[in-house]
């Protein structure tokens, strides 16, 4: 066996002798992507169709519903109607931004680029997840937040109907965030599942409408109790069934329908979307350990 | 049976990913099942299942995922050149693999339909509601297959299609049920098998000649546009 002979030789490039930043700073970094990539921001003007199209109709519609209501001064839909209102528009905001958070990803195997950095399995899927949950966020709590401005501009009562506004957005923005925090876990946990965006996009849709007739059916059962958990079938209407319980009037005045009959399950309701969310999170993060191996 | 059949059934069937398209059907039958098993009244849940899940959601869904795969998979992935590039006839590569979308639209969604509308009410709205969605299911394969020529997304066009203006603005505004694909197949399934359980204000001569112009003229967009159809990578 010859003798190696190879050197290694110094050509003189600067070695980079400042602060490494740590795990923090990744995690920033991915969160950050993650926001500006869901609305397109920094990508082309055909990643931002899709995105603002949704974005453009809630909050047309936010503002139509302020319009009316300084017209004929009634309320026409609470912070935590318009949110129920909007669930179709919300699905398929997810199946835009999901596919696109990771998806892409799966799809140019850059994976192991990522996780050749000081960065822990599990925060690559827990910043996409933050992404999305945020931006679900922006998207309901934005359009809210028109209608809270055109309410308290048109207000008759002066600063106590400023206050008494403020007093309902702030339910109906925590209720925004409870919409989020549930579509992200099961939207990104679906598209974690496949490469193709097409098929992740197909697939989420399918998991949250083939859920809503499903709640139709039992809650016209000849059981009332089955009737009062039927709401537990469907993603959408579980969160609506968690707000009625946790929030009550302060979400939708009795007046106004008051909220899904669920009798005395509230509880349920409550562990029930935990549960949801933790198991999709923990089968996120179960994904992530092997995916980048392909 | 020509040869792009065979490579568009084997692209569809060879991978697992055509298991997703089973729990929807599966559903369907499970929810008909249980609500004939408790004896609740048909008219209360026949709408929710056959109209709500089977002709609202499986259908377009289906259809959807089928149709934009049979060619927009291989223009994803770029093989649809090999195709190309063969001495046929435009039109002899689009009618197959609208064959076999339709085809399979129609196998996944004609059979719970059919199971639906036995329990539910009787053979006859059985039938009529298996042959209904076969006809839909043409109408949606050749609209999203012409969709996967036009654009880059045409999932995400297909779900503008099926869920906001379909879906949200079907709701509201009544106007826009003349243009979609869900009212013809209902206002088909009604005038072939009479009931109180499906209902349209579409009229009957209006579906028929929407869902054949439908399907044939985006057939005949399909086949222009691949006809004119550029090989670019994928941008954005």
């Amino acid at each position: 066996m010859p003798e190696p002979t190879g050197v290694i030789h110094d050509i003189g490039y600067q070695r980079y002798t400042g602060p490494r930043l740590g795990r923090r700073h990744v995690f920033g970094a991915l969160y950050l992507h993650g926001l500006r990539t869901v609305f397109g921001l920094g990508r082309s003007a055909k990643a931002k169709i899709f995105p603002w199209l949704v974005l453009g109709i809630v909050t047309l519609v936010a503002a139509g519903v302020t319009a009316v209501r300084s017209q004929i001064g009634e309320v026409v839909m609470s912070y935590a109607q318009f949110a129920d209102a909007m669930s179709w528009l919300v699905i398929f905001f997810v199946a835009v931004a999901a596919p696109e958070l990771v998806s892409r990803d799966l799809q140019s195997g850059v994976l192991p680029l990522y996780f050749s950095r000081p960065l822990p399995r599990a925060d690559y899927p827990l910043a996409k997840l933050l992404a999305l949950g945020t931006a679900l966020w922006l998207l309901l709590g934005g359009p809210q937040l028109v209608m809270f401005l055109g309410a308290a501009f048109t207000t008759k009562q002066g600063m106590r109907g400023v206050w008494n506004e403020l007093l309902d957005l702030l339910p109906g923005l925590l209720y925004a965030g409870l919409w989020a925090v549930v579509f992200a876990s099961i939207g990104l946990l679906v598209a974690s599942l496949t490469g193709k965006r097409a098929f992740a996009a197909g697939g989420i849709v399918a998991v949250f409408l083939m859920t809503a007739p499903v709640v139709g059916t039992l809650s016209i059962m000849p059981s009332q109790t089955v009737n009062e958990l039927a709401f537990l079938a469907s993603p959408s209407t579980l969160v609506s069934g968690v707000g009625t319980w946790a929030l009550g009037d302060l979400l939708e005045p009795a007046d106004q329908g008051g909220g899904l009959p669920i009798g005395d399950f509230g509880p349920v309701y409550a562990l029930a979307a935990v549960a949801l969310v933790t198991t999709c999170v923990a089968l996120l993060l179960l994904r992530y350990r092997k995916v980048a191996a392909r | 049976m020509s040869t792009v059949t065979w490579i568009t059934a084997r692209g569809l069937f060879g991978r697992r990913r055509f298991l997703l398209l089973l729990p929807l059907p599966l559903l369907m039958v499970l929810l008909s099942v249980i609500c004939r098993a408790f004896g609740v009244d048909p008219g209360e849940w026949g709408p929710a299942v056959l109209v709500g899940l089977g002709l609202a959601v499986v259908l377009p869904v289906v259809a959807l995922i089928v149709g934009t795969g049979v060619l927009g998979a291989e223009i994803d992935d770029g093989t649809v050149v090999h195709i190309l590039t063969k001495p046929l006839p435009r039109w002899q590569i689009v009618l197959p693999k609208l064959g076999v979308a339709a085809g399979v639209t129609a196998a996944t969604v004609a059979v719970p339909l059919y199971v639906g509308g036995v329990l539910a009410d009787s053979v006859r709205l059985g039938l009529a509601l298996a042959a209904a969605a076969a006809v839909g299911a043409l109408a949606y394969s050749a609209l999203f297959l012409a969709l996967s020529l036009v654009t880059r997304r045409p999932v995400l066009l297909g779900l503008v299609y099926v869920l906001i203006w379909e879906g949200l603005l079907g709701n509201f505004v009544s106007g826009t049920k003349v243009l979609s694909i869900q009212q013809y197949v209902i206002a088909l399934a009604d005038r072939l098998a009479p009931t109180e359980l499906l209902s349209t204000t579409v009229s009957v001569p209006v579906a028929t000649v929407m869902t054949a112009l439908i399907a044939v003229g985006f057939t005949v967009l399909a086949v222009d546009r691949l006809r004119s159809f550029s090989v670019a990578g994928e941008t954005s």
